[in-house]
């Protein structure tokens, strides 16, 4: 499907005019991006790796999940309004891109797999991510098995890691 | 006299054949770069978690010495290999890196976040962060150390983002204020003439 009029359309908003007159405030944004981009890279990787058992082994996951979920959003949403205006600056430039079609392959990717599967996955982590004793371990019949759950987690940090390249490769290319 | 030096030492650094070689490279420069930039995820991840537990908004059902504690082996990983990627960075570029006025700021706020870091450490392996430990915000102090962390670092990102702009290169025409603040020590000497 040809998309070229989508980014011809986004190079002729007033927000492409706004975006491509001041280098200052495209300089705030990109920032913006980075920083929202730390939060949610800083989440993602302290759930999975907490997963995967690697760090705060000793505290219940779902504790862990419970507290990176709103700020995986809050992200989410910054991470898109700054990029929306980013992509408007130089729209003709990404219409022909393929790091910039890739990385929004794995952004969509991304989003949908943190909703859904690493989600459903996560709440029904088994005991072994849970600490010996813990009043919160799921009954038997109500868990994965282990290698399911750490699985979700090795899977979930490539995506984001391909995202986060692919994103970086955008300006070299 | 500091400028005049750090001009000679970032001329000597460019005299060497690997750091045309590193700027010049089709894929390494932009291999280290990116690593540089992904890191950013380790080391600002952990450290974002470590202190949104010390503001008392986040993790707050969590003990903050495990959080302090546990968080500082993958935070410290994140930030070797940041300070690495950054050192190659900087070799690849020397002359541009030492006349940019944005890394002069960049390298002013990472010291001071580093004196920062040094006190929210010292505190927060104090035998009095017993006291409030499980506390879900922590003591003002320990907040303000936070929420300054945070902040520097934001900085710190925002200034090494502005590296990238020639605003206020030394080629362009700027106040001798500007000259002497980027250290661009030719155009100085021009300008007194």
């Amino acid at each position: 499907m040809d998309v070229v009029f989508f980014f011809q359309w986004l190079d002729a908003s007033m927000l492409a005019e706004f975006s491509k007159s001041s280098s200052g405030i495209f300089a705030v944004v990109q920032t913006i991006h980075i920083a929202s981009m730390v939060v949610l890279g800083g989440m993602l990787l302290l759930g999975d790796l907490r997963m995967l058992n690697v760090v705060l082994s000793d505290v219940p996951s779902s504790l862990v999940i419970e507290n990176t979920k709103k700020w995986i959003y809050l992200a989410l949403v910054f991470i898109i309004l700054s990029g929306i205006y980013e992509a408007s600056a130089i729209a003709m430039k990404l219409a022909y891109n393929s790091f910039f079609f890739a990385k929004m392959a794995g952004l969509s990717m991304g989003i949908v797999f943190i909703l859904s599967l690493r989600s459903a996955v996560y709440r029904r982590a088994p005991g072994l991510v849970y600490p010996e004793g813990s009043s919160q371990t799921l009954s038997q019949s109500d868990t994965l098995r282990p290698w399911i759950v750490k699985l979700v987690a090795v899977t979930n940090l490539l995506i984001w890691f391909g995202v986060a390249s692919s994103g970086r490769w955008i300006g070299f290319s | 006299m500091l400028n005049e030096l750090l001009f000679r030492f970032a001329s000597w650094l460019d005299t060497f054949q690997s750091s045309t070689d590193l700027h010049e490279s089709l894929y390494m420069y932009s291999w280290v770069e990116s690593a540089h930039v992904l890191t950013l995820m380790l080391f600002l991840g952990m450290l974002l978690v470590i202190d949104l537990r010390l503001l008392g908004v986040a993790f707050r059902n969590i003990p903050a010495s495990k959080i302090v504690e546990r968080l500082d082996k993958p935070m410290m990983i994140g930030f070797i290999v940041m300070v690495i990627s950054g050192a190659l960075l900087f070799y690849a570029i020397p002359v541009r890196s030492t006349q940019s006025i944005w890394f002069r700021i960049k390298v002013v706020l990472l010291i001071a976040a580093g004196v920062n870091a040094f006190l929210i450490r010292k505190m927060t392996r104090s035998s009095a962060m017993k006291a409030w430990d499980n506390d879900p915000v922590p003591p003002k102090r320990i907040r303000v150390g936070a929420a300054l962390s945070l902040g520097l670092w934001t900085l710190v990102i925002g200034a090494g983002r502005s590296m990238a702009y020639d605003w206020w290169d030394c080629t362009k025409e700027l106040p001798y204020f500007m000259y002497w603040a980027a250290g661009c020590v030719n155009e100085m000497a021009a300008f007194e003439q």
